[in-house]
């Protein structure tokens, strides 16, 4: 995996350095935007992490002109900035996560692997989390290389969850998704959601609910 | 936005030349007449003067009036102007006894020159001519036939006069006009002196003087200058508020700045790794603290001192809340509370607003939460639709707030009397900012079991509202 990062701060620079190389990572770092330019230009990135305020020229403008240019490299908007408009303006520009200075390196790690997770699963169509793996193409999932033997609907309840692993999926998704559009009972999903708990139970794995808003496929704490 | 709309003087001399202008006209076209009757009176005086002195000259021979025309007669015809002159004597039948052009009478002007002496104009050979004519009572003489005298003459004489005379009224009219507008205009700069002192003195004003105009004005300034006094005792306020804001805003930041150093310098003197990372850790603790302090202490003040309140839209609260809630409840700071919602309305709820002010309004609440319950606390939000108001609520079952601190708590730098926290004591004032700016209404009470819920009640947009 090959990061850009655009960032004028150099001690925010190394840190960003050092905390991203570990996850196996090279992590190409730039202060400047017409270097960063240059970069993108000519280099093909995994992620992009983007500072807005540079000191010659908006971070925004750059991203204009890489989606211009129909790359769909995923960008990551870092800025001290934290006004609502520039963070609209940054999603519409074509950016896929937005992160406000100051922020804690975990939480930027772990949007980092998400961005990272999904721009893998759109190359090999393959949707994987821990030990948790499911191939969209042939329609079967596996846990610990072992095969699944799902029915229809959990199996597409997974896959709702798999789609966004790591972070929360909206009720109403996996509703639509095993129900179609009509209406349901309100706890129709819970009872799928706790066959599924169950069939995760001792794998490290764990459906987190969040109430009203969805749930959530994560590593269970130890 | 300041428009410059012509300028004071230049609207004065445009009506006071309007009004100038319509008086010159008429003015001027009653001097054109009057020169011109005048003109016509000494002219005519002396047609009649030449006249009278042919009368004077006529002898009667054999009862024929015989004349010999006197040139002094025809030396006050000439006049100076190169004119053609006309002198006629004709006698009772009408045939002409004297006479220099055969300019024909007609007997209708004969039968009134008979009755009384008559002033004519008539145009011969394309020329106008000015005539006069009277008749020659012969009263004690031998015989009573009347002789008619006809003097004339052209009329440059009289159209020179009539230029005259005009012209001299105009040349008049002229410098009158010329002092009036000098008048006019040192009496523009004397009434409008007051705008040009005051114009004077707030220019000299330091950027930072707000003390009260010490200015003499006219009655009618009387208004703006109150307006402006008024002005300058708000932004004197608003100051002053600032000031203690920022000296309250300075000194928070300084108690966890200064423990840092401390903690920093301490972890340098010492030759522990285990001492150092105590201090690194909480240096990172600090850090974060002193940062999120930052922050809010910016919002504050962005809301306390927003000189315009930037654009309201319509906006769905429901949709806003549930987009809050759930950006909120991924975060690493959530994890270990349980953060839900409590079902919604199913239909759109919309109030006006700045959709920005009122995620960092939801975002506080939330954090404060957070911030004030212990782990593995529940928070819930939720909305209730009543009559008139739109309530957005947040509660927890954490610790609560002894009742007698609840109604202060949204005061900057309120705990709650809490010390044991990361809060800043900022949530509550950044949320009580937004909330009056929404003209909604925050109620903070105890919720049921134990805990705290805070109740926000918004107006529904209204029709009128929505178009």
């Amino acid at each position: 995996m090959r990061l850009l990062v655009i960032e004028d701060d150099p001690l925010i620079a190394r840190s960003l350095e050092q905390a991203l190389t570990p996850l196996g990572n090279t992590v190409d770092v730039f202060t400047h935007h017409a270097q960063a330019r240059e970069a993108l230009q000519s280099g093909q990135f995994d992620l992009v992490l983007l500072d807005l305020g540079l000191p010659d020229g908006n971070g925004l403008t750059l991203l204009a002109e890489l989606r211009q240019r129909g790359d769909t490299t995923p960008v990551l908007i870092l800025t001290a900035r934290d006004g609502i408009d520039d963070r609209v303006e940054g999603l519409d520009l074509g950016a896929d996560d937005y992160l406000a200075k100051p922020f804690s390196l975990a939480e930027l790690e772990a949007r980092v692997r998400a961005l990272l997770r999904r721009s893998q699963q759109r190359v090999d169509n393959r949707l994987t989390f821990g030990p948790l793996a499911f191939d969209a193409a042939s329609g079967v999932a596996t846990l610990d290389e072992q095969v699944l033997d799902l029915p229809r609907r959990e199996l597409r309840l997974l896959e709702g969850l798999l789609l966004h692993a790591g972070s929360i999926t909206p009720r109403e998704t996996l509703e639509n998704r095993l129900f179609g559009f009509g209406d349901v009972g309100s706890n129709a999903l819970e009872v799928y959601i706790s066959r599924l708990r169950k069939r995760l139970d001792g794998s490290g794995l764990r459906i987190r609910t969040f109430r009203g808003l969805g749930y959530r496929l994560e590593e269970a704490s130890p | 936005m300041i428009e410059v709309d012509g300028t004071l003087k230049s609207r004065l001399a445009f009506w006071l030349l309007a009004t100038v202008s319509v008086l010159g006209v008429l003015l001027l076209v009653e001097a054109y007449f009057s020169s011109q009757r005048a003109a016509e009176r000494a002219y005519d005086s002396q047609l009649e003067a030449a006249a009278l002195t042919i009368a004077e000259a006529i002898r009667w021979e054999g009862g024929q009036p015989v004349v010999e025309i006197p040139s002094a007669a025809l030396q006050i015809l000439a006049t100076r102007h190169q004119e053609r002159v006309f002198y006629a004597v004709l006698d009772a039948k009408g045939q002409t006894v004297s006479g220099n052009l055969d300019i024909g009478i007609p007997p209708e002007w004969r039968r009134r020159v008979s009755s009384q002496p008559t002033w004519l104009n008539d145009t011969y050979h394309g020329t106008q001519w000015r005539l006069y004519g009277r008749e020659l009572d012969s009263a004690g003489w031998e015989t009573q036939d009347p002789v008619q005298i006809w003097v004339g003459h052209t009329m440059s004489g009289r159209d020179a006069l009539t230029e005259m005379l005009f012209e001299q009224a105009v040349t008049r009219f002229v410098i009158m006009v010329l002092l009036a507008g000098i008048l006019m205009l040192l009496a523009m700069r004397v009434a409008l002196a007051p705008i040009r002192r005051l114009r004077q003195q707030l220019r000299r004003r330091d950027a930072d003087d707000m003390r009260p105009l010490d200015a003499r004005v006219p009655e009618e300034m009387r208004e703006m200058a109150e307006t402006l006094d008024s002005l300058f005792m708000r932004q004197r306020d608003g100051r002053e508020a600032l000031l203690r804001f920022t000296a309250d805003a300075s000194h928070q930041l300084k108690t966890p700045l200064a423990g840092l150093q401390t903690t920093s310098e301490l972890a340098l003197q010492s030759d522990s790794p285990d001492a150092w990372r105590q201090a690194l850790t909480e240096v990172h603790g600090s850090a974060g603290r002193t940062s999120r302090l930052a922050s809010q202490l910016l919002s504050l003040a962005r809301l306390r001192h927003a000189v315009e309140a930037s654009a309201t839209a319509r906006i769905d609260a429901m949709a806003l809340l549930h987009e809050t809630t759930f950006d909120w409840a991924q975060r690493d700071v959530s994890q270990a509370h349980d953060i839900g919602l409590a079902s919604l309305p199913a239909s759109p709820q919309y109030i006006q607003g700045e959709a920005w002010a009122l995620r960092e309004l939801l975002g506080n609440l939330i954090d404060n939460a957070l911030r004030y319950t212990p782990p593995g606390s529940v928070i819930t939000l939720g909305a209730v639709c009543h009559a008139q108001t739109l309530e957005l609520y947040i509660e927890d079952d954490g610790p609560g707030v002894p009742p007698e601190t609840l109604a202060h708590l949204h005061r900057p730098f309120e705990r709650g009397g809490r010390q044991d926290t990361e809060g800043s004591g900022l949530g509550l004032a950044i949320v009580d900012s937004i909330v009056r700016r929404h003209e909604a209404r925050m109620q903070v009470e105890s919720a049921q079991k134990n805990g705290l819920k805070i109740r926000l009640f918004f107006p529904y947009l209204t029709q009128h509202e929505e178009k």
